[in-house]
């Protein structure tokens, strides 16, 4: 802002300026109710017994309890299910960047013949929803007898987030001076040295974000893995807790709250080492 | 001693062979491949691709003009029966209906919201990388975890919404057994789980406005309103359309939420096509049928698609 509008602002009237900081605050106090509310309400929930519940429903607990988080943690399937969707998440984190890298490594430094097609062949399907995949990826996997596995899971999400995450790494290898290479080049380093000890230090922040992103995607995806998986310890956390819910009768709110917020554990470590990251990484990929 | 321990280092020393660097004179070619060699680096990307996500798409448009007399049956081809009998179907039509309630209604709240705080954010200076750091919590919550949420969020007897609505002496409704209230709380779920995105993106437009286009704008009189409505938002039509195209295409392919939230009830009233999509492949089997519904949303998401653009055009400040 420049001096002259700041002197114009100081020189405003004070009820003016505290009205103009209320137009700025008032939204953010909204936002800040907007997205923590949800989370406070289910956090306290998931701290209160049943019947607490109902008898007081304070945000604070009466008497605050882990029983809901026992009773979640030893509930059938609920082991199984977070040990799959670790395997799963962290799986798809890897297959992403191994098959991701170099694919995007030979769209930024190559000039081949087709390669603004193939590029663009890698990051329309971008476009297409989860949703759309469900039936099809269904029955290519029951005709392959690949339903309840693991690795079908891994494969299935690396693929949706491919295009994301070649897009991502392309913009960042570009920026990567030439020159180095280059160097390195005359130093006799090849192909696969100079992506080991050039290309890839200097990207790990771009990794970083990649690795988040499909790990999130992977954790969180709930519709292929209604298609891909019919078994009970087949599934994963989102599978898991929506069964939770679609019961009839009387509902167990603590410990479908404490479910809910177990699903949030592994973003409650990584979340403000990686925040930065994952801002720049949400927009930069723009969809999804 | 430091010298001489550097040059006893040279990088190349990194490296296990030292070639002769015989296409170094051609700057464009780096040594060490041939002309496959990028189809072979790209290539698992470009497979995976094609069989997971663009061979889906022909599979549903060639499966949905195909049926079985029986499950499991050899299939035949029935031509545009499905989509026929989809669109004489009055039931499906109200799915279509109601989506497009749920689409428009997450529009515009998403949209409202989305502006109200990149615009807040935008001026929150010193508290916005906390405040940022906030506003993307929603996205690393599932669409099941945050319909758990709502779910409690919106209980009659103990939910936060009734006990605020209680205290300004609002009889709270019981959101989950009136079709009206259910949509709205749907809507708020779902629009919950992708203003993120919404933010963020216009967040990032309004980052990049010249700071000297609001202060012309300053000088000639205007209010901060007119600021926003004449100068900020015809600057960040791209990002507007971004982030409609993206909570449109999110809100019409959501199934998570919806399911987890209302179960497509209460008798039918957030029943979407997601939804009748999952029943009619994985609950009555119909997999040809769900291939046409398939096809079906995906074709309305390409038109949204286009509509936003073609709008984005018509309000991009060069024209206007």
């Amino acid at each position: 802002m420049s001096s002259r509008i700041y002197n114009q602002w100081m020189a405003a009237p004070l009820a003016r300026r505290s009205i103009r900081r209320l137009l700025v605050w008032i939204p953010l106090a909204m936002l800040l109710v907007w997205t923590v509310l949800p989370i406070l309400m289910t956090l306290s929930i998931s701290f209160k017994t049943r019947a607490d519940v109902f008898a007081a429903p304070q945000l604070i607990p009466r008497e605050p309890t882990l029983d809901a988080y026992r009773s979640v943690i030893d509930r059938q399937g609920f082991r199984g299910a977070f040990v799959n969707s670790v395997v799963v998440g962290l799986g798809t984190a890897l297959l992403t960047l191994v098959v991701a890298v170099p694919a995007a490594y030979a769209f930024a430094r190559f000039r081949f013949r087709g390669r603004h097609l193939l590029l663009l062949f890698t990051l329309i399907p971008r476009l297409i929803p989860g949703l759309g995949l469900m039936v099809p990826l269904y029955r290519l996997a029951a005709a392959l007898g690949a339903i309840d596995k693991r690795s079908t899971l891994i494969v299935v999400f690396t693929g949706t987030v491919l295009p994301l995450a070649v897009w991502l790494l392309v913009g960042y290898f570009q920026q990567i001076p030439r020159d180095l290479e280059e160097a390195a080049n005359v130093d006799g380093a090849n192909l696969f040295e100079r992506i080991r000890y050039i290309v890839l230090p200097l990207a790990v922040p771009a990794m970083i974000t990649i690795g988040v992103l499909s790990f999130r995607e992977a954790w969180n995806e709930f519709n292929l893995v209604l298609a891909l998986t019919q078994t009970p310890g087949k599934r994963t956390l989102p599978y898991e807790l929506w069964l939770m819910t679609d019961t009839t009768g009387f509902q167990d709110n603590p410990g479908q709250a404490a479910f809910a917020m177990l699903t949030l554990v592994p973003f409650v470590f990584l979340y403000l080492r990686i925040e930065r990251y994952v801002v720049g990484g949400i927009t930069s990929g723009a969809v999804k | 001693m430091s010298r001489t321990s550097i040059e006893q280092r040279p990088i190349a020393g990194r490296f296990r062979r030292s070639r002769t660097p015989a296409a170094v004179e051609d700057r464009t070619s780096l040594i060490g491949h041939r002309w496959f060699t990028p189809y072979l680096l790209s290539g698992p990307s470009m497979i995976m691709v094609s069989v997971l996500l663009a061979f889906p798409v022909v599979y549903a448009v060639w499966g949905s003009l195909r049926d079985a007399e029986f499950l499991g049956g050899p299939e035949e081809f029935v031509g545009l029966q499905h989509y026929v009998d989809l669109f004489q179907d009055p039931d499906f039509l109200w799915t279509i209906a109601r989506s497009l309630i749920f689409l428009s209604g997450s529009l515009v709240l998403g949209l409202v919201l989305s502006l109200l705080f990149a615009f807040a954010l935008n001026k929150a200076a010193a508290y916005l990388r906390f405040l940022r750091g906030v506003t993307i919590v929603p996205y690393l919550v599932s669409g099941v975890a945050t319909a758990v949420m709502f779910r409690l969020l919106f209980n009659t007897e103990f939910g936060q919404v009734n006990k605020t609505l209680e205290f300004f002496g609002i009889a709270g409704p019981s959101w989950f057994a009136n079709k009206v209230f259910a949509m709205a709380a749907t809507i708020i779920a779902q629009v919950w789980s992708d203003l993120p995105l919404g933010v963020l993106l216009l967040l990032g437009g309004l980052q990049t406005i010249d700071p000297s286009l609001l202060d012309a704008a300053d000088v000639d009189g205007a209010t901060g309103w007119q600021r926003a409505r004449y100068v900020s938002i015809p600057l960040i039509t791209p990002q507007l359309a971004l982030a409609t195209a993206w909570l449109s295409y999110s809100t019409l392919t959501s199934l998570g939420v919806v399911l987890a939230l209302t179960g497509g009830g209460p008798v039918n009233a957030t029943n979407t096509l997601p939804i009748e999509l999952y029943e009619t492949a994985f609950l009555d089997l119909a997999m040809n049928e769900a291939l046409a519904i398939v096809v079906i949303i995906l074709a309305l998401n390409a038109v949204l698609t286009l509509i936003y653009v073609q709008m984005s055009r018509r309000f991009d400040i060069g024209n206007s």
